[in-house]
């Protein structure tokens, strides 16, 4: 038996989501080394194999200061980060894209339909139940980055930078409402693991 | 549960307190002797009705409740305090708790009494041992602890306060007790039957909107209940739960014939988010 493989260590950044304790939990649930960090916490000191930015009530596209430090993370990061509702918004805005309020917000349940195969919808249906919080959204992806779903009210319900680890997604994986939101997190946790 | 697990690392050193509030549900002063007997743990009951209504007398803002209802509690366990000598409240917070409550970034969405709703100076230092579980994390703690008291559907600090929408008063509170009762036995029984699965949380509200009827020939204006049950793991997400129409219809026929300040019975089916468990 093998008990000294050290654990993965996947933090939360904390930027005032209902759901930032949510995604903690899954992750603490999967077997990780997690903590919730505020996004204050500077760069040097995260000792981590990736992050998860978590939603927030900030609206990205005014409360920019709110954010804190997410985009020193964006720029330095050698690990996966995957950004949630307001995290995705700030990481679209950060590399040169656009969010903006949404025509019409979705709040509850929402059908999210995959467009891209890719590593973050492994082994999920095409069409999934997913809940959802959200007055804004991005309208406009930066260089880079390619979208990977989207639902009938809006068009990147995730994304993912093609050179580098970076991944969004508008839907919120962390909570028990959506179905498959597990094996989204593992999926990201693999990505993790392999690039560690 | 908290106090379970503290009574069980203190002993004797740990008062339980009941504080009755006259907001509670229907026959739950009785059963809760019985419940904190077979709990095995030190404790005191306190009757705190005319405080709790006097104090809310005139207010129907629903965070302006929340925050009398939490320093009222506080007001009480501080005054027991001081008779024991007691440093430390030992709360059963829980992680939505703090979470709704909000501050710094986070948006509050409501203060939930004993986190946003507590006072700005307190003498008692606050011990919380759920502080980072959910309810169903709780429930499987207390399985292997034999608790079955937290097998019960969630109930807000708040209680009936917050599901009267509007003035509390003994009367108010009266009806919204007798409507939960009403909606809490109909839903039991259908589940029991195997005609509908209990949902995580059942109940009604008061509403103060008015509206027409007509009752033994006579024109009426009476109030209204809601009807409120919703599925859930956690109480973060929620989906309305779909009651068979002859449950319903059950309801309606009994809240409307039973209560005669309600002439009209309405079933909410928001999930949360958007809409949050309760109304206030």
């Amino acid at each position: 038996m093998v008990f000294n493989l050290p654990t993965v260590r996947i933090f939360v950044v904390d930027n005032g989501g209902q759901w930032t304790h949510r995604e903690w939990r899954v992750l603490k649930y999967l077997g990780m080394e997690t903590e919730i960090i505020p996004n204050s916490s500077p760069y040097e000191d995260l000792d981590v194999d990736g992050l998860v930015l978590s939603g927030g009530a900030p609206r990205v596209g005014l409360d920019t200061e709110k954010m804190g430090r997410n985009g020193e993370y964006l720029e330095k990061a050698v690990f996966p980060i995957l950004g949630i509702c307001a995290g995705h918004q700030f990481m679209a805005i950060y590399f040169g894209g656009k969010a903006e309020p949404a025509g019409i917000p979705e709040f509850g349940k929402t059908q999210v339909v995959v467009d891209e195969e890719d590593e973050l919808f492994v082994d999920l249906p095409v069409s999934f139940q997913a809940w959802l919080s959200h007055n804004d959204e991005v309208s406009e992806l930066p260089q880079d980055f390619i979208s990977l779903a989207h639902s009938n009210n809006c068009k990147h319900q995730a994304m993912k930078h093609t050179k580098r680890p970076l991944y969004g997604v508008q839907f919120h994986p962390e909570v028990e409402h959506t179905e498959h939101g597990y094996e989204i997190f593992k999926n990201f946790l693999k990505v993790c693991e392999e690039m560690r | 549960m908290a106090a379970v697990l503290v009574s069980k690392a203190i002993g004797e050193n740990l008062l339980s307190i009941y504080v009755d509030t006259g907001l509670m549900r229907k026959g739950e002063g009785d059963q809760i002797s019985k419940i904190l007997d077979k709990l095995n743990v030190n404790y005191e009951v306190v009757d705190a009705r005319d405080e709790f209504f006097s104090s809310l007398k005139g207010v129907v803002d629903p965070e302006e409740k929340r925050m009398i209802i939490g320093a009222k509690f506080i007001e009480i366990f501080e005054r027991k305090a001081k008779e024991m000598g007691a440093e430390y409240l030992v709360q059963g917070t829980i992680a939505p708790d703090w979470i709704e409550s909000g501050g710094d970034l986070r948006d509050t969405i409501k203060s939930h009494h004993n986190v946003g709703g507590l006072p700005e100076q307190m003498e008692l230092a606050l011990v919380e041992p759920l502080r980072d579980l959910y309810k169903d994390e709780v429930r499987n703690v207390a399985r292997e602890l034999g608790i079955e008291v937290s097998e019960r559907q969630p109930f807000p600090g708040p209680a009936m306060a917050i599901r009267i929408l509007g003035e509390v008063t003994p009367e108010s509170a009266e009806l919204a007790r007798e409507a939960c009762a009403i909606v809490e036995e109909e839903i039991e029984r259908a589940a029991e039957e195997g005609r509908m699965e209990l949902p995580w949380q059942y109940f009604a509200s008061v509403l103060q909107v008015k509206s027409v009827g007509v009752r033994g020939d006579i024109r009426a204006y009476g109030y209204t209940v809601v009807i409120r049950a919703v599925q859930s793991i956690d109480g973060m997400t929620a989906s309305y739960s779909k009651i068979p129409h002859d449950v319903l219809d059950k309801i309606s026929i009994r809240v409307t014939n039973e209560l005669n300040q309600i002439n009209r019975v309405v079933y909410d089916i928001t999930n949360k988010p958007p809409a949050t468990i309760e109304w206030e």
